[in-house]
């Protein structure tokens, strides 16, 4: 890890830093504040186990006695669409961890390291239907500092043989000669898989065998035809998927 | 057992299947509902109808699909409802309300900021006891290391460790995963 890196941990952690840059503490306060919301520690009462429970004993009962009126509203609840937005449609807004830059140790490769100045913003799209969708991703993409103007979307369907990933970009240059660029998911425990290689990504569609649901984490990277497969590290691309309801 | 067959039993209303759902998911739905209502009696109210809304609809759950999203989809629906029926209810005094009252705050939370706190909520569960605890009282409390080390009788400097290493796990588990 970075000094870098250890001065952002050491800022999180309530330790005095000078090194900071003004937005560098303001992202860090963003998830300080995170970290004080009282709903991520809010312990409910011991008891609603029991009560969760003994309802839906109850709801058993009445089934048995009634089914008829329990099926038609499970079919409300199944067919009902995303409540309307209390607030605006949400606007979208730098997802904090997106744009920090903390790396894991165990995958550090190359010496790869990078001061992203990423900005991801997420987009959630509320969607009705009457029959059962299948399960749907979206992401904002945005460069890195090896192609700061690269930006685009891509959303990601699951379809009876895996997921499919449609990828717009712009701003990253043509590949050719030996040079190529490869997507990768990632998931939370650092696993990389492979999910396609092409050479533009203004219009690209990528396929996945991993669980979008698991390996949320996307990056592109730029990669040599050298018989080497493994990520080069380069990335100019990375995006982070959000289901859609 | 497995979430594959956790999740079959549990359309099936399996009571032991439904104990495990909540075990597995209800801190998680709970967080989702005070997020949204920043009460403790009406989120729990919210989240024991979520497990209902869920085991009503479990028919129709597509087995290939994580519990917790989904889960994390009606919390929030149901929370809101419960939002705006207690902010159509109340006729209190205005000064009379709790500044965390429901019915004071104009808008729910956005889904995105039901999300982070669902992501949050889980980093923190994944931390090891001692870590968490360090962090709680840091954060959600507001203590000092100094204050921390003296709550807990241990040295200022394991207390400052301790914070290290748990925002180091927190900032990998939040952070974008950088190579």
């Amino acid at each position: 890890m970075s000094t870098s890196d250890n001065d952002r941990i050491s800022y999180l952690s309530g330790e005095p830093v000078g090194s900071l840059t003004p937005r560098e503490r303001a992202e860090l306060d963003e998830l300080r504040t995170l970290l004080e919301t009282p709903a991520a520690w809010e312990e409910p009462d011991d008891g609603l186990e029991e009560r969760v429970v003994s309802a839906i004993a109850e709801e058993a009962r009445r089934k048995r006695d009634a089914p008829s009126a329990i099926a038609e509203e499970a079919r409300r609840e199944r067919d009902a669409p995303s409540s309307p937005p209390a607030s605006p449609a949400p606007q979208p807004r730098r997802r904090l961890w997106d744009r920090l830059s903390f790396p894991r140790p165990a995958l550090v490769l190359g010496g790869f390291a990078t001061a992203a100045a990423a900005v991801i913003v997420a987009i959630v799209i509320a969607t009705s239907s009457s029959s059962p969708a299948p399960l749907r991703f979206a992401m904002v993409v945005t460069g890195t500092p090896l192609a700061p103007a690269a930006h685009g979307s891509a959303t990601l369907t699951k379809m009876s043989s895996g997921w499919e990933i449609q990828l717009s970009a712009t701003g990253l240059p043509h590949m050719a000669n030996g040079r190529y660029y490869q997507a990768w998911l990632k998931n939370s425990a650092g696993i990389l898989v492979p999910v396609g290689t092409f050479n533009d990504a203004e219009h690209v569609i990528l396929w996945s065998g991993a669980p979008v649901t698991q390996f949320r984490s996307f990056s592109v990277t730029e990669q040599l035809a050298n018989g080497n497969p493994a990520s080069s590290g380069r990335r100019v691309l990375v995006g982070t998927a959000h289901p859609v309801h | 057992m497995q979430e594959g067959d956790l999740r079959a039993r549990f359309r099936q209303g399996d009571p032991d299947a439904v104990r495990e759902v909540y075990r597995s998911h209800g801190r998680l739905v709970y967080a989702v509902a005070f997020k949204v209502l920043g009460n403790r009696g009406l989120a729990e109210e919210a989240t024991q109808q979520t497990f209902v809304k869920a085991w009503r609809a479990a028919q129709t759950f597509d087995e290939r699909r994580e519990l917790g999203p989904w889960l994390a989809a009606i919390a929030r629906r149901v929370a809101i409802d419960v939002y705006r029926r207690e902010a159509i209810r109340t006729t209190d005094p205005l000064e009379s309300v709790a500044p965390g009252d429901p019915a004071l705050v104009s808008t729910p939370p956005s889904v995105e900021a039901t999300y982070d706190v669902w992501e949050v909520r889980e980093a923190v569960a994944q931390l090891p006891p001692e870590e968490q605890e360090i962090v709680r009282l840091q954060h959600l409390d507001g203590f000092t290391h100094a204050q921390i080390a003296e709550r807990l009788g241990i040295a200022v400097g394991t207390v400052k460790s301790r914070s290290f290493r748990a925002h180091k796990r927190l900032a990998a588990m939040l952070g974008h995963l950088r190579e």
